[in-house]
């Protein structure tokens, strides 16, 4: 939808403006960089014998600290670690760290992107909805009271009031503990920031010329909205999807923290972390790896965002 | 102003009815009833299970037990499952333990936020700026048990005090000052830890509110007509770019009943967030319901206030 022939796209803008905000770039530098430790975690970690095993029990290295050494005459040979040390340590079952944090940081992204990919899609559609059938009454028989945009704000409001951790948490304590259903959760629970920035974006954009064009070409409902609305409000949802997965992976974490996270055997970097808790003066790497890993890929997903934000605002881009 | 005062208390009752029924439905569609809590029992017959279900008058039809639920609680006779006591005033006594951690809280919130935000927004680009930015993101973005017990080591560390609970427990200290200090050493640490997320958050908003106003015209007028940069920045642009955050003061109300879960667990602090993951564990319907419910009714009473006031504040805006 930017590409003009010309050259100088709005996407060459934005980019350009981007690159001036050195901890944006760093940020962006460091999701890459996560998300390919993710998938080398996945190819290493998964399989029936995979190459660093995280479920690998070892009874006899129980919390050992890093870079520590495989305890030889009781540790038997098929169960050493591949790497000949415990690069991060092994936890209270003597399982390696390393390898759990290599499976646990596609786990995590895959939560991540899975809840903010329903918020987005729910966000678009709602947002989508409401900005373009506005003021279409709804009704039974003649009865029109209430127009699309009544409903569609109204449920937003709603939504937006309740004390959104509390709701994720209540929904995940009663429904059976599974990766699945904290994903939807927490998906179905931050569709609202979505919605909104789409509406308000689609409302501004029904009064311009392109759009006016591709009615009078004849183009209605969802080939309006989605190929000629939707498309040019990219900006403000891959900046809320963004920091969405930042939230998503923090929220993850508190409920493990509370015990209400993605059930073991999976490895998550928050279920890591709450686990670790429990070892806290005996072996803090247990608490310090995956805490600051964490910090760290939240850390670089809110200023890859943040440097999103500034780079699609033109009034802050001028500076 | 009163017909726009009528139509917005109009909407905010629909809401509520709305309100009303998502949290009734969030805990009653889900799958997994009270009597399941554990399933394991064996002293758990079909019979005991259906006994309690007619005293807890869950096997009623579900308008029936919402419309016996929301009467009950307005009218004050709700009580919990797990002990029989009375909602409200189980309610009320939590959230009294709460309002120390809420106001200091806040307090410091206020206080840190909006210096930091000024500051960095006059001095945009300054190493000041990029320090406080990266930050204050470090800040949102730390999972909130983790930066919690890095902060009880450290100061049970160095300062050799009790910071778990409201005070320590077994030991009472005579005269004035040991219980204050006591006290306030309890105090300290979780307030400032649960302020700690929330002072990022309002800096950053402050900063891009002051830098919005700088980049306008009347502050471009106010320095052509010559006048000194501060009285530009601090009478001119300042005054204007607080507007907004007058409204902030409805969005405390909210605040009042949603003590932070995550920090009362940590602290064994017995507040309302301690109270709702109680509640929740033992599957206390009526308490995870009615707290829902009030946070929501709570956050709905906040922002009718916080329109109202934005109006009687900012002459330009008349609805």
């Amino acid at each position: 939808m930017t590409t003009d022939p010309r050259g100088d796209a709005p996407g060459r803008a934005i980019w350009r403006a981007f690159r001036r905000n050195r901890p944006a770039v760093i940020g962006l530098a460091v999701v890459l960089a996560f998300f390919v430790v993710a998938l080398i975690g996945l190819v290493l970690t998964k399989g029936a014998h995979p190459i660093l095993d995280p479920r690998e029990v070892r009874l006899p290295d129980r919390l050992q600290g890093p870079f520590a050494r495989p305890n030889r005459a009781s540790v038997p040979a098929a169960s050493l670690p591949r790497l000949g040390i415990y690069l991060f340590g092994t936890d209270e079952l003597g399982r390696d760290v390393f390898a759990r944090m290599l499976e646990g940081a596609f786990v995590s992204l895959s939560v991540g992107f899975v809840a903010v990919g329903l918020a987005v899609v729910i966000g678009i559609v709602v947002g989508g909805l409401a900005g373009y059938y506005g003021p279409t009454r709804l009704g039974l028989g003649r009865l029109r009271l209430l127009t699309v945009d009544t409903v569609v704000t109204g449920l937003i409001d709603v939504m937006l009031s309740f004390p959104t951790f509390f709701l994720i948490l209540t929904v995940v304590a009663i429904l059976k503990p599974s990766i699945w259903n904290i994903m939807i959760v927490i998906g179905l629970t931050s569709w609202e920031g979505t919605a909104r920035f789409v509406r308000a974006e689609i409302l501004s954009l029904r009064e311009r010329e392109f759009v006016q064009a591709a009615q009078a070409a004849g183009a209605r409902g969802a080939r309006m909205i989605g190929v000629h609305l939707v498309p040019n409000a990219v900006g403000p949802v891959l900046v809320s999807a963004t920091l969405g997965v930042a939230g998503a992976i923090l929220t993850e974490s508190s409920l493990s923290f509370l015990g209400f996270g993605v059930p073991p055997p999976d490895a998550t970097w928050g279920n890591i972390l709450a686990d670790g808790k429990r070892f806290i003066f005996d072996a803090p790497w247990l608490t310090l790896i995956p805490g600051t890993a964490i910090l760290i890929v939240v850390l670089a997903f809110n200023l890859f965002g943040e440097g999103l934000r500034e780079a699609f605002n033109p009034r802050l881009r001028e500076g | 102003m009163l017909p726009f005062l009528a139509r917005a208390c109009w909407r905010k009752l629909w809401s509520l009815f709305l309100i009303s029924i998502v949290s009734f439905l969030v805990i009653h569609l889900a799958p997994g009833a009270p009597s399941q809590i554990d399933p394991l029992n064996p002293r758990f017959t079909k019979e005991q299970l259906a006994r309690y279900r007619t005293a807890f008058e869950l096997d009623r039809p579900l308008y029936v037990q919402y419309g016996l639920f929301y009467t009950r609680l307005f009218t004050g006779q709700l009580r919990a499952f797990k002990d029989n006591q009375p909602v409200l005033p189980k309610i009320l006594g939590r959230a009294w333990n709460s309002f120390p951690l809420f106001v200091v809280g806040t307090v410091l919130v206020w206080c840190f936020a909006f210096p930091l935000g000024i500051t960095s927004a006059v001095r945009r680009d300054s190493g000041f700026d990029r320090i406080t930015t990266v930050l204050v993101f470090a800040l949102i973005s730390i999972p909130g048990f983790y930066l919690s017990y890095l902060g009880i080591i450290f100061v049970v560390r160095t300062f050799q005090v009790d910071v778990i609970g409201m005070q320590t427990f077994g030991r009472d200290p005579t005269g004035f000052w040991p219980p204050v200090m006591d006290r306030t050493w309890h105090l300290v640490l979780p307030s400032l830890l649960g302020a700690a997320a929330g002072i990022a958050v309002l800096s950053r908003y402050v900063r891009s509110q002051m830098l919005e106003v700088i980049s306008s015209d009347y502050t471009r007028t106010a320095r052509a007509k010559g006048l000194p940069e501060d009285t530009v920045l601090y009478r001119h642009a300042l005054r204007n770019g607080l507007l907004p955050f007058v409204t902030m003061l409805g969005l405390l109300i909210p605040g009042l009943i949603g003590g932070s879960v995550i920090f009362e667990t940590i602290f064994a602090w017995p507040g309302i967030g301690r109270l709702g993951y109680e509640a929740i564990l033992a599957r206390d319907y009526p308490v995870v319901i009615a707290l829902n419910f009030i946070a929501a009714l709570l956050t709905v009473l906040g922002t009718l206030l916080s329109d109202v006031l934005y109006m009687l504040v900012d002459p330009r805006i008349r609805l």
